[in-house]
């Protein structure tokens, strides 16, 4: 392992140009290295940063293993995918964009199920009736399990969808969906109706830290300064994780 | 492959062919199950702690497969395949391999791949001697592998269904119950909820469609429903009908009009489930709980009762075994007795053997009506690491 902070970002996309502006204003623009077609990049002042470009999920296996230091991704894609996130990232700060809420929302015609313990109701009569579960189609698939256990809701399955999530009750793949939302817009544009208490989680994108990854000194210290520098830019805007804090002001 | 496994397989074999033969002396069938299995049987049958541990995968025609989870349901898909009527008599014994992800990583008892050596009897009409036969000859295989000590947990859910029926209460609410019996938290939310008339009534469905709704007159029901889905602009699609959101209305309806759950029946149930003291005991004491309500489930303590005399009589020591009311939790299928197997060396976290009775399986998975069954399997790897150092 060489001696530099690996930075890992979106390869693309709005969260990647949301990056980019974001470090942009916090004087640590990026400059493509020029190498490997743009999958490296660099920061100007900083020559032991090095920055890859990587896509939105592969960001949280990267953290997960300790391959990249610090990362920015969504809060709901590393707690898809690290299901012990807690012990192997920290999440340093919230980047005040790529907001998303992930969400259990029902046909909007379903004017029996208001709350998560309505599903569970349902789930047994859809049983008896159509000898099989009620289907969720997600790519949360974690997420899902998680928060319909702590519900008591367990008479469902799960069906992988890897895209369009949101079309899947009409095209009778699915009964209900777990699906990422903004305005919400989408959802209703497809008869769909978020539960009373169906949020599982309101995300946005944070800088991330991998608690697993090689941290000598000299990385500490690159750290202090990049995560200084985005301190200052943001000036205040956004809380800072308290026990971080301690470690990056003087 | 670990080095320890690796050392362990001759074990396993030698041990395999010894529980093979116990089983077929007494005249169970041997057979082999694919290990490659629809993912729908099994994703829609068991509970949810060994749903979210089997390994589903899609296959290059797009259908949802996995790896058996265990070998009960491959065995009851070969019966069916075998009789489509299911209601021949048959008594199967394998062994073979199952998967389950191990959530915190694989250990020597809880791998992710491992050995199960079973044995399932179908359509044996005299449930309590077949019970009895099928925990006696698990204990035997037991024995002739080596393990003379096991501690004893046995269960019957036909008891919790016979408390249910005993008490004056619509069908609806003793299907919730039973429905939510495997969830110990939600089971005594439900519990609770039925108890209070206000809890009855604070449904969120919009009060000028419950209102409407007459119980007695489920034929206008569907029309109130339809006329306010039009009103609010709202289109039924997907593959839930109407229909059956109207029924669920009407249960709505009817929970708002109906007297409350009496609290001296739910402390009832309640206690029932906390019911654990020996087997023996386990008669008496129920007896005890239900005297005062003047309840009488009297088929199936009899049932229990006869169960136990019947081990005795197959020479099963019941006195040392432990009754828990609840126990059973784990996999939803079950119906009526259970059992585990436990070895003081590994404790009751790791089972050597478990089993029970699933009256409802064959049906479920395509049987043309109702098919009375009871299994049992051994654990391979748990049985060679409780005798390792005191095995034949």
């Amino acid at each position: 392992m060489s001696s530099k902070l690996v930075l890992a970002l979106p390869s693309k996309g709005r969260l990647m140009e949301n990056c980019a502006s974001m470090l942009t204003e916090a004087g640590l623009a990026i400059a493509n290295s020029g190498s490997a077609r743009g999958y490296k990049g660099a920061i100007a002042n900083f020559p032991d940063v090095e920055i890859n470009f990587v896509s939105s999920s592969e960001i949280a296996q990267l953290l997960k293993n300790g391959t990249a230091h610090l990362g920015i991704t969504g809060e709901d894609l590393l707690r898809e995918a690290i299901p012990d996130w807690e012990e192997r990232v920290t999440l340093l700060r919230p980047c005040g964009f790529g907001y998303a809420d992930v969400v259990v929302a029902v046909p909007a015609w379903w004017i029996d199920v208001r709350r998560m313990a309505d599903l569970e109701e349902l789930a047994m009569s859809f049983q008896r009736r159509h000898g099989r579960r009620i289907r969720v189609a997600t790519k949360y698939m974690n997420l899902t399990q998680r928060f319909f256990a702590r519900h008591g809701v367990s008479s469902y399955r799960t069906v992988e969808s890897l895209g369009a999530t949101e079309g899947a009750p009409a095209a009778q793949l699915a009964e209900l969906v777990v699906d990422i939302t903004t305005t919400g817009a989408t959802l209703r544009a497809n008869d769909l109706r978020v539960l009373n208490d169906g949020v599982i989680l309101r995300s946005q994108a944070h800088v991330v830290a991998s608690n697993v990854a090689r941290w000598s000194e000299h990385i500490r210290a690159i750290e202090r300064e990049v995560l200084g520098a985005l301190a200052r830019a943001q000036r205040c805007t956004h809380a800072l994780a308290p026990d971080r804090l301690a470690k990056i002001l003087p | 492959m670990p080095k320890a496994a690796a050392r362990k397989q001759p074990a396993l074999a030698a041990q395999a062919d010894r529980l093979m033969s116990t089983f077929m002396r007494r005249g169970y069938e041997q057979i082999a199950t694919p290990v490659i299995q629809p993912a729908g049987p099994f994703l829609d049958s068991v509970g949810e702690g060994l749903r979210v541990r089997t390994y589903v995968f899609v296959d290059r025609d797009g259908q949802e497969l996995c790896l058996r989870p265990d070998l009960t349901i491959p065995t009851c898909r070969l019966h069916l395949a075998r009789h489509a009527d299911a209601s021949a008599l048959a008594r199967y014994c394998y062994d073979g391999l199952a998967f389950r992800f191990q959530p915190g990583g694989a250990t020597p008892t809880h791998p992710s791949e491992f050995r199960q050596a079973g044995i399932e009897s179908f359509a044996a009409s005299d449930r309590e001697q077949e019970d009895a036969t099928i925990l006696a000859l698990t204990l035997e295989a037991l024995r002739e592998a080596g393990l003379a000590q096991v501690q004893l947990c046995i269960g019957d859910l036909g008891l919790f269904a016979a408390l249910l029926d005993a008490i004056a209460m619509p069908t609806r609410w003793r299907r919730r119950l039973w429905h939510h019996f495997w969830r110990r938290d939600s089971f005594r939310r439900v519990l609770m909820r039925l108890t209070s008339s206000e809890a009855l009534k604070a449904h969120e469905i919009p009060r000028d469609v419950v209102g409407r709704l007459d119980p007695a007159n489920p034929e206008a029901a569907e029309a109130i429903a339809t006329e306010y889905l039009e009103r609010c602009g709202l289109n039924v699609y997907g593959t839930r009908t109407l229909r059956e959101m109207t029924e669920r209305l009407l249960a709505a309806a009817a929970d708002a009009r109906e007297a409350p759950l009496d609290l001296t029946a739910a402390a009832l149930i309640d206690s029932f489930t906390l019911v654990r003291t020996s087997a023996p005991e386990a008669v008496r004491r129920v007896c005890d709980l239900l005297r005062p309500q003047k309840i009488d489930i009297g088929p199936a303590l009899v049932a229990f009762k006869r169960r136990l005399d019947l081990l005795q009589s197959h020479g099963v020591d019941t006195r040392q075994a432990q009754f828990s009311a609840v126990f059973g939790r784990s996999l939803e299928y079950y119906t009526g007795f259970v059992f585990q197997a436990i070895s003081p060396k590994l404790g009751a976290t790791s089972p050597i053997a478990s089993g029970g009775r699933y009256d409802g399986l064959l049906a479920d998975l395509g049987a043309p009506h109702p098919v009375v069954a009871v299994g049992a399997c051994i654990h391979a790897e748990r049985l060679v690491a409780a005798l390792d150092g005191e095995g034949p």
